[in-house]
């Protein structure tokens, strides 16, 4: 696999770019998740 | 008090407060030699290309107008009268008084800054006059019109010192980059119907930020 | 709702494996295959990035100033928190566009900067997008700050149409279709990109607005949860 990441180096790029959004969308899914927790909270108060 | 009135006797005040101390006529004039001054300095016996000599132009009385212009609401603040102003007139005389004073003060800017040009610099020629004073009056209304409402939303803030520089420059780009292109055509001696396109587009400025200025007032001078 | 951030996620996926990914070659024979643009080349696969970035920021000060019209009408303040919210994003991608737009023109025009129109204008709505930020803290009260930001930003978009057909004249441009003054279609038509690139692009667009739209409901939820902590 590394040869053809050495060779293909436009694969390199897109890996890391993947990896990056991949960062991203985890941490909106986190913040998503923490706000209906706080909006929950809210309601019952 | 009717409309016109009002306006008119708010131009008659602060134009006769400032005859009377010269506060912002002083601090304007003093700025205006302390950069040109600066300028000579730097250039010695140097002759910038006209382009140069038309932005130069402008950088003075665009920093002279951010140090001394914000007053018009400013001074209202400091000295206590901004209640009494509004509970004396409707909102539209107050802001095409302050206006029409902010219009003085700029026609007043820009022609110091002529003359001190004209004194200072052998290399700034004006070939062609017709274009130079229609840019000048023109590019002074318009930093005055779109100032005004900037100098009423600042007065309201609290630093207000770095704030109206920061919030005037994205608004007074079109403006200035327009008023340079027809100062540079000026002083390279071009035909007034060739500088027609940045004259027109000075006019459309003008009226675009009156009109929505005023528009706008109300909501920045009345709670 | 739910869709909507789905198929944000999906899609900007999608894009950026399509984007990256898709071999270019001169003749392309089929859909999986790109044409090499001259003078371009690789660097043909910023178009889906850079200009979605770019265009997303334009909308978001424009919901951002339309909210900002809707509370001085209103005077409610979920309508001011959305015309924040949405200046922030827009100040996030304004800075992404700015960059990303600085990096392209440095590979392709050999500079970082060169008063190109279209530059200068991002450039002109980053110092928009700041002094809207420094107005507002500078201001305490929170209803003052509301309405006196707002007017700013309606100023500031009046502004708006001087760029899109002052500059152009003013300045020669290195950006393609500098001569029309058309936003966002212009420079895609005038590549003359091919069909799959042209979905691409398309699809890329839409993706990074669904992600400005989620990001925006997000910061509007964290908004009216901190007015409403603000008020007990």
């Amino acid at each position: 696999m590394i040869e053809f990441l050495r060779s293909n180096q436009m694969y390199i790029v897109l890996v890391i770019v993947l990896i990056v959004w991949g960062g991203i969308v985890f941490y909106l899914v986190l913040l998503e998740n923490k706000i209906k927790r706080l909006e929950k909270s809210m309601k019952r108060n | 008090m009717t409309g016109l009135s009002s306006t008119y006797a708010i131009v008659a005040k602060d134009i006769k407060s400032e005859l009377r101390l010269r506060y912002a006529v002083n601090a304007l004039v003093m700025f205006i030699v302390t950069s040109v001054a600066t300028i000579l300095f730097a250039l010695r016996f140097d002759r910038p290309s006209p382009a140069l000599y038309a932005g130069m132009f402008w950088v003075v009385v665009f920093f002279t107008g951010m140090s001394g212009l914000s007053r018009i609401f400013v001074s209202e603040e400091e000295r206590g009268t901004t209640l009494t102003l509004r509970l004396v007139s409707a909102p539209s005389p107050v802001y095409f008084g302050k206006l029409l004073f902010n219009c003085c003060l700029t026609l007043f800017l820009s022609a110091s800054v002529t003359i001190l040009y004209l004194l200072a610099f052998p290399g700034f020629v004006i070939q062609s006059y017709d274009i130079f004073l229609s840019t000048v009056v023109l590019g002074s209304l318009g930093f005055a019109s779109a100032v005004t409402i900037l100098a009423a939303i600042i007065a309201r803030a609290q630093t207000r010192g770095t704030l109206f520089p920061v919030l005037s420059f994205p608004i007074l780009i079109p403006l200035l980059m327009t008023v340079m292109d027809a100062t540079d055509r000026a002083l390279q001696g071009d035909e007034l119907a060739e500088a027609f396109g940045d004259l027109r587009v000075l006019i459309g400025y003008i009226m675009v930020m009156v009109a929505g200025s005023y528009l706008l007032f109300d909501y920045v001078w009345s709670d | 709702m739910r869709i909507v951030k789905a198929a944000a996620v999906t899609l900007i996926t999608f894009v950026l494996v399509a984007g990256i990914a898709t071999p270019m070659t001169n003749a392309p024979g089929s859909w999986a295959e790109f044409p090499v643009i001259r003078g371009l080349e690789q660097n043909a696969r910023n178009i889906f990035f850079h200009v979605p970035v770019a265009w997303t920021t334009v909308v978001a000060f424009l919901v951002s100033t339309y909210y900002g019209m809707r509370y001085l009408r209103s005077k409610n303040v979920d309508d001011d928190i959305k015309s924040v919210s949405s200046a922030g994003i827009g100040f996030i991608f304004c800075i992404l566009a700015t960059v990303t737009g600085a990096l392209w023109a440095r590979f392709n025009w050999g500079s970082y900067w060169n008063w190109d129109p279209r530059q200068t204008s991002i450039f002109v709505l980053l110092l928009i997008y700041g002094a809207y930020f420094a107005l507002r803290s500078a201001i305490e009260s929170e209803e003052l700050k509301a309405r006196l930001s707002a007017v700013y930003s309606i100023v500031a978009g009046l502004t708006v149409p001087f760029f899109i057909f002052v500059l152009p004249r003013m300045l020669t441009g290195l950006h393609p279709g500098a001569k029309a003054d058309v936003e966002g279609n212009g420079p895609v038509l005038e590549f003359k990109m091919a069909p799959n690139m042209l979905i691409v692009f398309f699809i890329s667009l839409l993706a990074f607005n669904l992600l400005y739209v989620w990001m925006l409901d997000l910061r509007v939820r964290v908004g009216r949860l901190e007015y409403e902590q603000s008020l007990h």
